[in-house]
């Protein structure tokens, strides 16, 4: 298909950033993951271990209000959560 | 510790337990309502919906439980704080007096139905994250550990310790036992 589909991409440049934290066990972060983005077990996993080693994850995108849900809930849970824009 | 029994999570406390918990639980309560009474404190400033606070608060632990939502923007992260932080500190305190309620009444072993559990969680998360806060549990971590390293628990006893490490010890024991169970 040829058809394009203009602003797909510039129309969602926000995501949701989770970063490392020394008190956070990785079990919960991995269940909040699962439990609030409905991620399997393997991904929301992989989020975690990234978290951990690179210090954040990108884990979630979509537009502004979507993420400053996603931030809100994720300080619900106490993990230390930023949006931002998609290139920022 | 918390237990499954099959059907519902169950929840054994010693008595010391409970009332170390109940300690804690009421000095978490005292640090979140006590921000609370100051921010609904004006009728007018609530009226314009504009009770929320603008700017990080100034001790850490609360800083730690309601941090800023963008990094490399002030206005963006002082209105975000303004829409959210009252009802973020509404919810909290409303699992951590949930919880509390429990304690009070509680008599050695008892089932939890799924809303009391999910407000132990996050309720157990909050006081981690305030006692670690307090005693900077990582500040000395060069490794930069997601966690504090659970091998330690089985290592000698440290006097030299604050004791509040006892007790985060603890709280990240019991919460590592309701995570195990859901």
């Amino acid at each position: 298909m040829e058809i394009a589909e203009p602003g797909v991409l510039t129309d969602i440049p926000w995501i949701t950033l989770v970063w490392n934290d020394p008190i956070n066990l990785m079990t919960y972060v991995t269940y909040v993951f699962q439990t609030y983005f409905g991620y399997d077990e393997m991904k929301a996993q992989a989020l975690m271990l990234d978290v951990h080693h690179k210090g954040r994850a990108v884990v979630s995108s979509g537009s502004r209000e979507e993420m400053e849900r996603d931030v809100a809930a994720m300080h619900g849970y106490g993990l230390w959560a930023t949006t931002q824009r998609e290139d920022a | 510790m918390f237990t499954h029994d099959g059907k519902q999570v169950i929840l054994d406390l010693e008595s010391q337990e409970l009332e170390l918990l109940t300690q804690l639980y009421g000095q978490l309560h005292e640090l979140l309502a006590q921000d609370e009474m100051e921010v609904d404190a004006d009728p007018l400033i609530q009226l314009m919906n504009m009770n929320g606070p603008t700017v990080i608060p100034q001790d850490e632990a609360l800083a730690r439980l309601f941090p800023n939502a963008y990094l490399n923007d002030e206005e963006a992260a002082s209105d975000f704080r303004r829409f959210t932080e009252p009802d973020l500190r509404r919810k909290k305190l409303s699992c951590v007096r949930d919880v509390l309620g429990q304690l009070q009444i509680f008599d050695a072993a008892r089932a939890l139905d799924s809303q009391q559990t999910q407000n132990w969680l996050l309720s157990l998360n909050d006081l981690r994250l305030v006692l670690g806060t307090r005693i900077g549990v990582g500040e000395h971590d060069d490794d930069d550990d997601l966690e504090v390293d659970q091998d330690d628990d089985e290592s000698a006893i440290d006097l030299d310790r604050d004791p509040g490490f006892f007790l985060y010890d603890y709280l990240t024991y019991l919460q590592g036992t309701l995570i195990d169970v859901l």
